[in-house]
Formats: structure tokens, C-alpha cells, sequence
């Protein structure tokens, strides 16, 4: 049976750390040391959403003069939905195993 | 190892990292190595910038095996398609025939002057050489040049059909 798109650890708790505090722009370095994922890991699980829609992006510019724009990163409403989706379904699942 | 080199090395990291990743990704690239500017721990940041090689090496990984699949799948499907082509081609041109195609003129049996040497031992140089009855011409005899009583007759049933000009000059019309 294959697979569900997007339901990997890290991409489950990349979701959720984005759901915390939806709508806010988030920067790369913040979202890996929330979520304990390397950047060799982030940054692919972020290309990939991406990709499918569920993440936008855009270059922030720099509070602090002399430092370079950021790139920052927010879940679309499509993201949004999986994001919440998935935590449905995490609780229901933990609800499940407490109750067997 | 003093702090200023490891910030060196990250950064070298981080650049060599930007050439690794594909030219459509660039963007990505740019967006890690900039990020090296805002972590102040020297150690951290080259973490970072491991993670960044590793990140764009993956991708390009992907983007290599996806690419050679849209090859692949490319040249199978065209292949696929230009056979298939060629074989409905061929089949419409071969349409209803079983047997081969008949050569033109069957050199090997037709010997419409009779004058093969296997016909004719008698005969030299396989020419047609003989000379006309000039007595009567209109019986179209040659006279065999070694003077024998069988005078050459050309045959005229052999006579390819595919080739009317030899037929029609054999038959005087």
C-alpha cells in the first residue's frame, strides 16, 4: 500500500509548527530549531510543499541594516487544511491508542 | 580551530552548496546561504552550512533522476510511436500480397531466339549471330552458322508480358 503524500514525521511536524501560528511568516533558520530538523532536511521538505502549493514564500526584508533579505515561508489555505487535517487525525489516533 | 575560520568554511560551504542546486532552485540556494548571516554561533553555522550542501545535493539528486526519466519515457514513447508507424506503413503497402513479387524477365528460362549454348550446343558465343533466311524473310528463320539442318526458330511463347517491348519486337507487330 502506498504511501500518503506528506505524512512523515518530519513533514507532520514541520505542519504542525506552521499550524501554531498560522498566517505568521516564518524564516528558515526559526523553523529548524522549532522543529529540531537540520536544514539538509528542512529545506527539501519546504521546496516540496512548495511545490504542491501548500507553502508560499517571499524575500523579507532585513529588520537590522546590513543584513541580506530572508526568505520567509507561510502555509497557504490548502496547507492550512493538511496542516489541520493532520492534527485531526494525530489526535485521533493517540485517542485511539489510549482508549485500546 | 579559531572561530573566524569555521565561519570561513561555512560560508565556502554554503556557496559551494548555491553551485550544487539546480538553476531553477537557485532561489532556495540563495535563501539557505543567507540565512548563515542571522545564526550567530560560529559551530551552528557551519551545521548549517552542512545541512545546505547535503540539501542541494539531494535535490539535485531528484531533479537528475526525474529528468532522466522524462528522457527515457521521451525516447520509448517517440520509438513506440515510429514503429508502430512504420509497420502500419508497411502493412498498407503489402496490402493482400502472399506471394513475392515476380521478377521482371525470367533470364534463366526465357530464350525467345533460341540460341542458349544449353539449347543449342552446336552453337558459339551465345550470339544471335545467325544469318536471315534471305530467301524468305518473312519466315523469320536464321540459318545455324554452322550450316546444320535445324534452322533457329524464334520462340515467342516465353516472352515476358512485363516487358512488351521485347514481346511486341519478337512478334513483328
Amino acid at each position: 500500500m502506498p504511501r500518503r503524500p506528506n505524512s512523515s514525521r518530519q513533514t507532520r511536524a514541520l505542519l504542525g509548527t506552521f499550524l501554531e501560528q498560522s498566517g505568521t511568516w516564518r524564516h528558515g533558520y526559526d523553523l529548524s530549531k522549532e522543529t529540531g530538523l537540520r536544514s539538509g532536511t528542512l529545506y527539501p521538505l519546504l521546496m516540496r510543499l512548495s511545490e504542491q502549493g501548500l507553502l508560499e514564500q517571499r524575500w523579507q526584508e532585513a529588520e537590522r541594516p546590513g543584513l541580506p533579505p530572508r526568505h520567509v515561508y507561510r502555509l497557504t489555505a490548502a496547507g492550512l487544511a493538511l496542516a489541520r487535517e493532520q492534527e485531526l487525525a494525530a489526535v485521533a489516533a493517540e485517542r485511539a491508542g489510549v482508549l485500546a | 580551530m579559531k572561530t573566524g575560520r569555521w565561519r570561513q568554511w561555512a560560508a565556502k560551504l554554503a556557496q559551494h552548496s548555491a553551485g550544487v542546486m539546480p538553476g531553477a532552485r537557485s532561489p532556495w540556494a540563495e535563501a539557505m546561504r543567507r540565512e548563515l548571516d542571522y545564526i550567530c554561533d560560529d559551530p551552528a553555522a557551519l551545521r548549517w552550512a552542512l545541512g545546505c550542501v547535503l540539501a542541494s545535493y539531494r535535490t539535485r539528486l531528484a531533479y537528475w533522476s526525474s529528468f532522466s526519466f522524462r528522457i527515457t519515457w521521451r525516447y520509448a514513447a517517440t520509438s513506440g510511436v515510429l514503429m508502430l508507424l512504420i509497420g502500419l506503413a508497411l502493412q498498407d503497402h503489402a496490402g493482400g500480397q502472399t506471394q513475392p513479387p515476380r521478377p521482371a524477365l525470367d533470364a534463366t528460362v526465357c530464350d525467345p531466339l533460341g540460341v542458349l549454348p544449353e539449347n543449342h550446343p552446336g552453337l558459339r558465343c551465345c550470339t544471335a549471330g545467325g544469318r536471315r533466311n534471305v530467301d524468305a524473310p518473312d519466315r523469320r528463320e536464321f540459318h545455324q552458322p554452322s550450316a546444320g539442318t535445324q534452322p533457329i526458330v524464334p520462340r515467342l511463347d516465353c516472352a515476358d508480358p512485363l516487358t512488351p517491348q521485347i514481346s511486341d519486337t519478337m512478334r513483328g507487330r
